[in-house]
């Protein structure tokens, strides 16, 4: 059958999406992982041409690419997962077999396939289900709105980056939104800075002196609680049980 | 309206009726070889501008340092690029034995890519471009960032612990200078209404093609700050630290030699020219000008750009990695943030068409009276900045001293007491 | 362009719904499968990509019109960078403490 040229461009970046995901999902070289991320990252960003969102294509090349590969890079590299071989997890197979299970799902949803479903119909779940009503599987009929003069959905305005920029801004649209993800960004940013700051050395050693002192003036709130009582609680740290029998040796 | 531009545009219909009569029986296939066409007529002018500009710079540079430059290769040694790409061709070409050879081959040529990829963009004339995307100066600077990933590609496909150090460096480089480029592509943007490159331009015109009032008349601290990150976006000098021999041995492109160097060398020169277009473009109004055709506009204002590239690297010396992210991220951020804030008031305030007044309110002026309102508000930002940053410099510039004076009058008097 | 008149040319919905599917469910492998956080995030930002994908291709297909589908999107966009900053920060935060990344490993609360 004779595929059109977009039919062509978009199997080939939808070849290159899946493989370059099933890389990075399966490979044990984190840093060949994460390259082939960043590979998925431009066959998405061919979907969104394809789809007439050119300002998302490029957003994605400019964040994904840009700034979020260059993270994970640098977050690879400074864990030392480059010399490392990253092992796999025991739950691998029966994740596996979870999403499979899911895609399955979800292609009977949202593929082709449209059949209609009558479980009070099968042979012994009907009888669990007498009420169940048939029900129609398949890609949802409003899924297919096309003109009806050409037969194609209908043509993207030429304004379309203008009336979503008005929508980020319009009191009765998304302002709210807008303003909350730029709050959100902000924490985001000023929350990493100080987590992942480095932290100098007599910052490190004043850390552990305020930890250590926290511990020592709980067990002496406890030690201090329990002094009354002379029979100590199991649950108290041995430290407080050595202070208590000192303390009852001293009366 | 020019002769020359006509011609071009009479050769081009020639060449593209050629290719349709022949490939009249697919119209696709037509398309595509004309677009493929006029791709490789862009590679190749970049190119060939390249071999020029690696002339042009070394001649230049050696004016200012007071010698000649070279003059051996042909007269006034013009042929030097052919010589430097013999050399280069000829040049073996190694691969470190445990790199890992897709990553480390892939890389420049990925740089390679990403920065011809700037030129599909650039407006050459009024209707000379590769393709005229309503989202241009937003692409430019994507594609800019999208090549950072082949740095740290070339640094950890050579193996090498040094070449790793000097990827990681680069790129915090290049990632930081990132953000003052964007913010100060914005109040272009805003002013003209529009992302894309030509709509930029003819906001910089007048309706009959001269040129009105160029955007670096508006916004001074724009064009400087959008001016000296794009140098550092490129690690020319004196931003160059990074791929210095005297200091980390050439940095993330250290094990390749040969062909493959050229490419790390023509991405350099490649990038440094689409930014000193781009410059030209945004701020300096791109092809407009009265007499000469519009492209001889577009490469005079490009190459004055690119001289002012090759004066700063002739003339400043290096700087050093700590000063260069404390000039970002202390000064140009900041100050482009308030400049931005300042410039959105204004130009709510101030606008200068009937429709935008009627629609939105606001002051309405004529364009030079808004152009030299913006030019006060940003001159005195920059001048504001500058003299902020400079008295900071000099207090902790005079603490230094103190602390230096102090310790130093310590040792005499242990000394004079010993 | 003739080339590219219509860019939708002979594409249904259901191939993109299809393809953002299969993203999704590979990112979920890569979560719940992988022994190492960064692996874990980056199949965090594939599911993120696979929802884009399906977010503009309804905005394309259904509402082209509307701006809905894009600050959707756009939102989505934003914190999906926003989260593997502050989970990539979080990550060598850990390492720091621990020397390791494994989650099996991370099931105390001390520092």
């Amino acid at each position: 059958m004779a595929l059109t040229l977009q039919q062509v461009i978009f199997l080939a970046l939808a070849v290159v999406v899946i493989g370059a995901a099933l890389f990075v999902v399966t490979t044990r070289n984190l840093f060949r992982a994460a390259l082939m991320l960043v590979l998925s990252f431009f066959a998405v960003a061919g979907f969104y041409v394809l789809l007439d969102a050119g300002l998302f294509a490029v957003a994605q090349i400019l964040i994904y690419i840009g700034a979020i590969s260059i993270l994970i890079i640098f977050s690879v590299m400074l864990t030392r997962g480059m010399q490392a071989m990253i092992p796999r997890n025991s739950q691998a197979f029966w994740s596996a077999v979870v999403v499979a299970i899911i895609f399955a799902m979800l292609l009977l949803l949202l593929g082709p396939l449209r059949t209609t479903v009558n479980v009070a119909a099968w042979p012994i779940i009907g009888s669990i289900f007498p009420n169940a009503t048939p029900r129609e599987l398949g890609a949802v009929p409003w899924a297919y709105a096309v003109e009806p003069a050409t037969g194609l959905p209908a043509v993207v305005p030429e304004t379309y980056i203008a009336t979503f920029g008005f929508s980020l801004v319009d009191i009765n649209q998304y302002v709210l939104p807008f303003l909350l993800v730029a709050l959100l960004v902000d924490i985001a940013l000023s929350g990493a800075v100080h987590i992942a700051r480095q932290r100098r050395p007599i910052e490190v050693i004043q850390e552990r002196q305020d930890i250590a002192a926290e511990d020592a003036a709980e067990a002496e709130a406890i030690r201090n609680a329990q002094q009354p009582a002379p029979v100590p609680a199991p649950a108290l740290p041995e430290g407080a049980v050595a202070a208590a029998t000192s303390a009852a040796n001293e009366h | 309206m020019n002769p020359i531009n006509d011609l071009l545009n009479i050769i081009g219909g020639f060449i593209a009726g050629i290719i349709n009569s022949i490939f009249s029986f697919s119209p696709f296939l037509a398309d595509a070889i004309t677009m493929g066409l006029a791709a490789i007529i862009l590679c190749t002018f970049a190119a060939l501008s390249f071999m020029g500009l690696t002339y042009a710079e070394r001649k230049v540079v050696a004016r200012i340092q007071d010698r000649v430059g070279p003059n051996q290769a042909g007269p006034l040694g013009l042929l030097q690029p052919i010589a430097d790409g013999i050399k280069m061709f000829t040049k073996e070409d190694t691969t470190p034995a445990a790199a890992d050879r897709w990553v480390y081959n892939l890389a420049p040529l990925v740089i390679a890519v990403f920065a011809l990829t700037t030129y599909a963009v650039l407006p050459f004339a009024p209707g000379v471009v590769g393709t005229n995307l309503n989202i241009g100066v937003f692409y430019v600077l994507a594609i800019g960032s999208g090549s950072i990933v082949a740095i740290i590609m070339a640094g950890w496909g050579s193996n090498n612990k040094y070449a790793l150090l000097g990827a990681f460096r680069t790129v915090a480089q290049l990632v930081g200078y990132e953000v003052p480029m964007l913010l100060n592509v914005l109040p272009v943007v805003m002013l003209a209404g529009s992302m894309g490159l030509i709509d930029i331009i003819d906001h910089q015109t007048l309706a009959n093609g001269n040129a009105g009032i160029p955007f670096l008349l508006f916004f001074p601290l724009s064009a400087v700050v959008f001016l000296i990150s794009g140098i550092a976006e490129t690690a020319r000098s004196p931003f160059d630290l990074l791929e210095a021999e005297s200091e980390i041995v050439a940095g993330f492109h250290v094990e390749y030699s040969g062909m493959k160097f050229a490419l790390f060398f023509l991405g350099e020169y490649v990038n440094a020219l689409a930014v000193a277009f781009v410059f030209s473009t945004l701020f300096l109004g791109g092809f407009a000008g009265p007499i000469l055709p519009p492209y001889i506009w577009l490469l005079l204002k490009a190459g004055a750009v690119f001289t002012i590239f090759m004066w700063l690297r002739g003339t400043l010396p290096r700087v050093r990695i700590d000063q260069m992210h404390n000039l970002n991220w202390k000064f140009f951020v900041p100050l482009s943030i308030v400049h931005l804030i300042l410039v959105i008031i204004l130009l709510k305030v101030f606008v200068t068409s009937p429709a935008q007044q009627a629609a939105t309110g606001g002051i309405l002026v004529d364009a030079w009276v808004q152009a030299a309102i913006m030019f006060v508000a940003s001159a005195l930002t920059l001048i504001a900045g500058l003299g902020l940053a400079a008295r900071r410099a000099r207090i902790s510039r005079l603490a230094e001293e103190d602390v230096l004076a102090r310790r130093r009058a310590e040792n005499m008097a242990t000394a004079g007491a010993a | 362009m003739d080339l590219f008149a219509n860019a939708l040319n002979g594409i249904p919905l259901w191939w993109f719904l299809v393809v953002s599917a299969a993203l999704f469910c590979i990112g979920l492998y890569g979560v719940m499968a992988r022994k190492n956080a960064i692996a874990m995030l980056m199949g965090v930002e594939l599911m993120l990509n696979a929802v884009n994908i399906n977010l503009i291709a309804f905005w394309r297909f259904i509402a082209p019109n509307s701006p809905s589908g894009l600050a959707f999107a756009a939102f989505v966009f934003v914190i999906a960078a926003a989260e593997a900053a502050i989970g990539l920060a979080l990550i060598i935060s850990v390492y720091r403490s621990n020397q390791s990344i494994d989650p099996e490993k991370l099931d105390q609360m001390k520092l």
